[in-house]
């Protein structure tokens, strides 16, 4: 691989920090433009823009665990619906003596947490294959769909389940969330939140030897880390930040359906990544958010057609642009400023 | 009593079979030279579809399920020689390449053949009598192609020429390779065979479900369980206990259980072992 490389070679330190400090003022922009967009426009795009900006954080739940680890997970969807459906069966609950949102929120992250926690370690100890592990969370997701569609008196099937918006309670007021406007800047600084916690996560320690970890297993073993306790740390917030993301969804959208925890939909999302590019973190947000917008929109037009694109975009992204198009033009930067 | 328990046997014995046949082409691909076939649900999709295509327009059975086989024997030696040599010795590559294919695939299949579900007739649609069973004629008659055809494959590996190469080549591709076997025309023929034997099983299992673009997906998670739980490289019996673990005993699990929570029980059954028997229960400890 030629990250590791980079890695190897004392000179790039320095690159990496400027491609780094880029990245972020990108980013800057970026979310400075989606806060800017509701004062522009108004409507249906100010309306559906969270639901992406929610699949680019799974996205980015994928990003550190394929990006930082590289370790591929077919079965985050499955996290994003389990949070939807944690959230709903909180607020469905009558009594609770704190905001039933919050609570929600807490119980999606924390029920997927646990589960990944549980998956990641029972695998990860036994020094399974990457490989093994992405047919494992591909089952993974069948079973999420398939449980859900079956304990229809828990989770309502087919038919799906039915969730309230919900408010911000601060002591003393309450922030009603049913107009557009509201939820949309909470989503976003969701989004933003969870971006800047994973480039500060990036940064320390526990960054530095996940990508250790996906450049060198063994030597770093050999180092003295405990390898399986760090792929499984990954993988658990890796699953707490798709079932947050999930579980803002469902109040956003007021509806989960078991689809939404299925094969389809997670491989979706490895798409998204795989074609924006895994490195970056920014790349696999807006990757989701694109991707996404861009599928409603075309597939209004042309439906198979533009399956077939990122079909073909998602083959040409693995064989020609090797890390997706951010890889692609972060080279392209590369070449360029090593010319000059 | 005894008559309900042989007709649970004889179901399981079926599931089992077809499971088996559907994950042949699996096991040939991913039992032997390790790639990781993300393509297979669509290539039986694919095997189906054609079969469809055929049947409607006149094509004599037999003649039918040979031809999409064939058919969908091209489209991997498409596949391989355009993506997939290129990156022998790159599993993850090669994993995200096959599920390219799938995505692709599956449009083009759509585009081509319409999302309505589509039926093949049965050409068998009897029921025979045996030992005071009531079995379904044409899915014992596959049962029967499926235990044949990896009786064949066995026999073809072990008891061949071509066989040697390819287990060769399984057991050392350098040295195979300096000894001077042609290795990438060897993985060619593995990986045509598998998607031959993928199109087959597509072709045959038709007549038994409605077909939609998504069939084959039902098939792609059990079979890479029942070739990973049964053993990497056992064609025979590899495959035939790893169906059974992941196929067959579901049909017992959903005696005292629904449906869908005797798949889920099966599952997880199939993750355990894969994490404590990493090479099948089949498998030689590698």
């Amino acid at each position: 691989m030629s990250a590791a490389g980079d890695l190897a070679l004392g000179g790039t330190a320095d690159r990496s920090a400027r491609t780094g400090l880029g990245e972020l003022l990108l980013a800057v922009l970026v979310f400075a433009a989606l806060a800017a967009l509701p004062q522009l426009i108004e409507g249906y795009v100010v309306y559906i823009l969270p639901q992406y900006m929610l699949f680019g954080v799974m996205a980015m739940s994928l990003g550190l665990l394929w990006g930082s680890c590289g370790v591929l997970s077919f079965g985050q969807a499955g996290f994003f619906a389990l949070g939807g459906y944690a959230i709903g069966l909180v607020m469905g609950r009558e009594g609770l003596p704190v905001n039933p949102a919050y609570l929600g929120i807490l119980c999606a992250a924390l029920a997927c947490a646990a589960l990944a926690a549980a998956i990641g370690y029972f695998l990860f100890s036994a020094g399974v294959r990457d490989s093994y592990f992405v047919l494992v969370t591909l089952a993974l997701s069948i079973m999420v769909e398939q449980i859900a569609v079956s304990q229809s008196e828990i989770t309502g099937g087919w038919n799906g389940m039915f969730i309230n918006r919900m408010s911000l309670t601060f002591p003393g007021f309450e922030l009603q969330l049913t107009e557009d406007a509201p939820i949309y800047y909470l989503v976003l600084a969701v989004a933003a939140l969870v971006y800047l916690g994973l480039r500060l996560l990036q940064r320390v320690r526990f960054g530095k030897i996940l990508v250790g970890i996906r450049e060198n297993e063994p030597r770093m073993e050999a180092l003295g880390y405990a390898a399986p306790l760090y792929k499984t740390a990954a993988f658990a917030l890796s699953g707490a930040i798709a079932g947050l993301a999930g579980a803002l969804y469902a109040t956003h959208a007021g509806f989960v359906a078991p689809s939404l925890g299925g094969v389809l939909f997670s491989t979706e999302v490895v798409v998204w990544v795989a074609v924006a590019g895994r490195q970056s973190l920014l790349a696999a947000f807006l990757g989701g958010v694109l991707v996404s917008s861009l599928s409603n929109y075309l597939s209004a037009v042309a439906p198979s057609l533009w399956q077939l694109f990122m079909g073909l975009l998602f083959i040409v992204a693995i064989t020609v642009l090797r890390g997706g198009v951010a890889g692609f033009l972060a080279r392209v930067v590369d070449r360029r400023s090593a010319v000059r | 009593m005894l008559a309900s328990i042989l007709s649970v046997v004889a179901d399981a014995v079926l599931i089992t079979l077809v499971l088996a046949l559907a994950a042949s082409g699996l096991a040939v691909i991913f039992g032997l030279i390790g790639v990781i076939n993300l393509g297979h649900g669509a290539m039986l999709t694919l095997g189906a579809y054609l079969m469809w295509w055929m049947t409607s327009h006149g094509v004599p059975f037999v003649p039918a399920v040979l031809l999409a086989a064939t058919g969908v024997g091209l489209v991997g030696l498409l596949l391989e020689h355009v993506l997939i040599r290129h990156f022998y010795d790159e599993p993850f590559e090669t994993l995200l390449l096959t599920w390219g294919f799938f995505l692709v695939a599956t449009e083009v299949i759509k585009l081509v053949f319409g999302t309505d579900f589509r039926n093949v007739p049965n050409p068998l649609p009897a029921t025979i009598s045996l030992a005071g069973l009531e079995l379904p004629a044409y899915r014992s008659l596959v049962g029967l192609i499926s235990l044949l055809v990896l009786l064949v494959l066995a026999g073809v590996l072990f008891r061949t020429g071509v066989g040697i190469k390819v287990r060769a080549l399984v057991q050392n591709r350098e040295v195979a390779s300096l000894l001077g076997l042609n290795v990438g025309l060897v993985y060619k023929q593995v990986f045509v065979a598998g998607a031959f034997l993928a199109g087959l099983a597509g072709a045959l299992i038709s007549p038994m479900l409605s077909i939609d673009p998504y069939i084959g997906n039902v098939f792609l998670v059990r079979s890479f369980f029942a070739v990973t739980v049964g053993g990497l490289g056992q064609i025979l019996a590899g495959t035939l206990v790893g169906s059974f673990v992941v196929g067959g005993s579901e049909t017992i699990f959903a005696l005292v259980s629904s449906q869908v929570f005797a798949q889920t029980v099966v599952f997880a059954l199939a993750i355990v072992l894969l994490r404590f028997r990493p090479t099948g229960l089949i498998g030689l400890r590698r």
